[in-house]
């Protein structure tokens, strides 16, 4: 072969490395970047005053005079629009049985419509279910929403070999040369002032127990449910973690025993975590009956037994970084094993221990799988400590599954979706990255 | 006075019989409270053994072994229940091997780059990128599985696998056709060297890119029906096995020594000619056991696959089509439990024991594997 072939193959071989390199970090980018961009559209966006109105009927929030007088040019701007409607139902009145009929349908879904974008019609009465008593809350909402309103949809399926095409027809074609027509290009060219958006950080989503299913409100329950499985996980992981890798490095052998017991720590490492979900629910629920139901204390205990590999290698590793010249001194020093263990490695190898444990914090609370079973339910209320021993909660990792794939309006509460989805990775990688500058520091102080 | 203090010192420090026996006892009972507490936590394994296969028997004492594993026909809630999982077993093998497809050739040249390209410095940088890539939760991956990538898939599916395969193909096409023209220009004579290398360059370019032109228009006239299927999970499964697969090839790489390195350099290798012929070889093992571990990494996964694999038992039209929905072992597990639950002792919950009984007995195969490769490796190498 040619030099020149040679040295172009070394450079093009170390090209692949570094694209491998960049693909990754694309591909993280590429994961994060939309749940970090829509996940903040959850905390701050472009309110409607019917947001304010969920916040001031709901839960309280703002005066009522400041509510009113937002509420009120509103009203206003949307009383033509009624006043269009009830016009048009006056003329429908006067018409002959037989040209009335077209008008059924069209008028039916344009109420529809209008209600999902403005909540219910003044004068009516109160709808049961809350999502029905207000329209859209979020400007973005309202945008689609109000697409809806002017344009009716319809898929075409006249093209036998090709999939359905969408088909947009405008909706003011349907009551054309009718008092209804002006209604359309009214609310289009005003819905800003109908709809009164203003820019709000609605901070609380972290807080707010959800109405309705998770239409309005926040993600307060699924936040409190997933910090109580992590610590309740952490709880029992580290303690059994820490002392296995002290047992491991200070006292046991390489002997028989001590690999079998290595070999059983690497395959729990392996088992699937679908696996310890069916072990949790056979074990915890079914024969031991830690609960009557499934519960946080359930789902923590197989959470700490997934993280538990985790903790043995980071405290292991921890533990074997602790300069041997510290343990000889100790001893030196007439110190007894016990002593050295407490007083001198532990301590020295705390921060080690503190990452593996923070990494392996991060691993509990993203879990889904084992907590399917053993914890989780799609909808509750916050709990009190103590009830976490016999109840089950919602949790953030469970609820992003059950509300993007199990939710009655998946789209409608996308943002909520996202909201949770940043939520958890932001405290995953928040976690991560606190134990990143930790280690980096730990080896700074080691190298000296 | 100085005297007595000097004494009680000495009779300090000399312990007396009582003591020392006293002290023997708490350090046997510390170490024995030790070694019980270790060996608890670690037989757990075994009571996950134990209770799955507890609730796994029943199934197959009710219903055999012969319909689950050959059967495609999976009805559990029908009369009568049908239980095949072949398709389900297929399914999970499918999109474990996609995700290999994925994430070895991209984690091992990943790998390699950290080890013996890039400086210190970058590799410093590059590493919390694999390490928060590996932290991000699998809920996460299913959610951009599910809500971003699949509708993506489903609209623009077409373009994006002729890009997709432009990307890929391309580069290592332009290299193939230059090294190929390289080699055939070697065999002539010296006079004719310069115009054979061009001539068949420029054919074999030619034909490549012809060749890529048809395939980039065939991938671009494909309709994906459901943005949900193999492919999808195949390509976020095979990012998240990507971190295991990096780091222990890594691990493997590093292992093996600057010796043998430098004894290629000296021979007048180049840096791609020594990783090639004497590092990968020499780390085959340790490469290997990457390998396993990703994969068990991808047939554990439960959430990615359940979200957006479109959950379909049965298996694709021709078998490799990864454009059609299909469903793992873990999605099945995770998606039935739900309504098997109220129904406890039926075949229909015993069932799902069974799959999750196959997982664990595979993985603990596939973990004494990568152990046992390991363990020979690192006696082969001499450490």
């Amino acid at each position: 072969m040619r030099l020149e072939t040679r040295k172009l193959l070394d450079r093009a071989f170390s090209g692949t490395g570094v694209i491998a390199i960049g693909v990754m970090a694309l591909a993280l980018v590429v994961i994060l970047a939309p749940i970090i961009g829509k996940g903040t559209g959850a905390f701050v966006f472009r309110s409607t005053i019917e947001h304010r109105k969920v916040m001031f009927d709901q839960w309280g929030r703002g005066t009522p005079e400041r509510v009113e007088a937002d509420k009120a040019p509103a009203a206003a701007a949307r009383q033509p629009v009624y006043d269009m409607l009830a016009a048009f139902a006056a003329e429908l009145d006067e018409m002959p049985r037989a040209d009335r009929r077209p008008y059924k349908t069209p008028v039916r879904d344009l109420e529809k419509a209008l209600e999902e974008l403005f909540g219910p019609a003044p004068g009516q009465r109160t709808p049961v279910l809350i999502r029905q008593q207000y329209g859209a809350t979020r400007w973005d909402r309202t945008k689609i929403k109000l697409g809806e309103l002017l344009f009716t949809e319809q898929w075409d399926y006249s093209n036998p070999d090709a999939l359905g095409v969408l088909v947009k027809t405008p909706r003011s074609e349907q009551f054309k040369e009718t008092s209804l027509e002006p209604l359309f290009d009214y609310v289009d060219e005003n819905i800003e002032a109908i709809m009164r958006p203003r820019l709000t950080f609605y901070w609380q989503f972290l807080f707010d127990t959800s109405k309705d299913s998770h239409i309005f409100g926040g993600i307060g329950p699924e936040v409190l449910g997933t910090l109580y499985l992590t610590l309740g996980a952490m709880i029992f992981a580290i303690p059994m973690g820490v002392i296995a890798a002290i047992y491991l490095c200070e006292y046991a052998r390489e002997g028989r025993v001590v690999s079998f017991l290595r070999i059983c720590i690497s395959t729990l490492a392996g088992v699937p975590s679908i696996v310890f979900g069916l072990f949790g629910l056979a074990f915890f629920l079914n024969t031991i009956h830690i609960s009557d139901s499934k519960s946080v204390l359930a789902g923590s205990l197989t959470l700490s037994l997934l993280i538990l590999p985790t903790v043995i290698r980071a405290s292991e590793e921890a533990i074997l970084a602790v300069p041997k010249a510290y343990k000889e001194a100790a001893l030196s020093l007439g110190a007894g094993r016990w002593h050295t263990v407490l007083t001198v490695i532990l301590p020295a190898a705390l921060p080690g221990i503190l990452t593996g444990v923070v990494i392996s914090m991060g691993r509990a609370a993203g879990e889904t799988a084992p907590i399917i079973f053993t914890a989780a339910v799609s909808v509750g209320r916050p709990l009190l400590p103590m009830q976490t021993l016999s109840q089950p909660t919602p949790a953030l990792p469970w609820n992003i599954y059950n509300l993007c794939t199990e939710h009655e309006a998946v789209d409608e509460i996308r943002h909520v979706q996202y909201g949770m989805v940043f939520t958890l990775v932001a405290l995953v990688l928040l976690l991560n990255v606190f134990a990143i500058v930790m280690r980096a520091r730990i080896s700074k102080k080691l190298r000296g | 006075m100085l005297e007595n203090s000097s004494t009680i010192q000495k009779r300090s420090l000399v312990m007396s019989k009582s003591t020392s026996r006293w002290r023997q006892l708490w350090a046997a009972l510390g170490q024995g409270f030790l070694f019980s507490v270790t060996s608890l936590s670690t037989l757990t394994v075994f009571f996950i053994f134990y209770f799955i296969a507890k609730d796994a028997f029943p199934f197959f004492k009710l219903e055999g072994f012969k319909e689950f594993f050959t059967s495609t026909h999976w009805y559990p809630s029908g009369h009568p229940a049908e239980f095949g999982a072949m398709s389900i077993f297929f399914g999970t093998g499918l999109v474990t091997l996609g995700a290999v497809v994925v994430a070895v050739p991209l984690g091992v040249a990943a790998a390699v780059c950290l080890s013996d390209v890039l400086p210190f410095n970058v590799r410093q940088i590059v590493k919390p990128v694999i390490e928060i890539l590996a932290a991000i939760p699998s809920v996460a991956y299913g959610f951009f599985a599910l809500v971003v990538f699949a509708p993506l898939l489903q609209n623009n599916g077409g373009a994006v696998l002729s890009i997709g395969a432009w990307l890929i193909l391309a580069p290592i096409l332009a290299l193939l056709v230059v090294v190929l023209s390289d080699l055939i220009a070697d065999r002539c004579p010296d006079a004719a060297r310069k115009v054979v290398r061009w001539g068949c360059g420029l054919a074999l370019g030619a034909a490549a890119l012809t060749g890529m032109i048809l395939l980039g228009n065939h991938l671009r006239g494909i309709e994906i029906i459901s943005g949900a299927n193999a492919l999808n999970v195949s390509i976020i499964l095979g990012i998240m096995a990507l971190p295991t697969v990096v780091s222990v090839s890594e691990d493997a790489l590093q292992a093996c020594g600057r010796e043998l390195r430098e004894g290629s350099y000296a021979l007048g290798a180049t840096r791609a000619e020594t990783i090639v012929k004497t590092v990968l070889p020499a780390s085959v093992s340790g490469i290997l056991a990457a390998v396993i571990l990703g994969v068990m990494r991808a047939i554990g996964e439960t959430m990615v696959v359940w979200m957006a694999s479109g959950n379909a038992a049965r298996i694709p039209e021709p078998w490799f089509n990864m454009l059609q929905p299909v469903r793992t072992l873990t999605a099945t597990i995770a998606g039935d439990m739900g309504e098997a639950d109220h129904v406890t002792g039926s075949a229909r919950f015993h069932v799902l024991f069974a799959m999750a009984f196959c997982l664990l007995t595979f993985s603990f195969v596939m973990n004494l594997a990568s152990e046992a490769i390991v363990r020979r490796s690192r006696k082969k190498l001499g450490k």
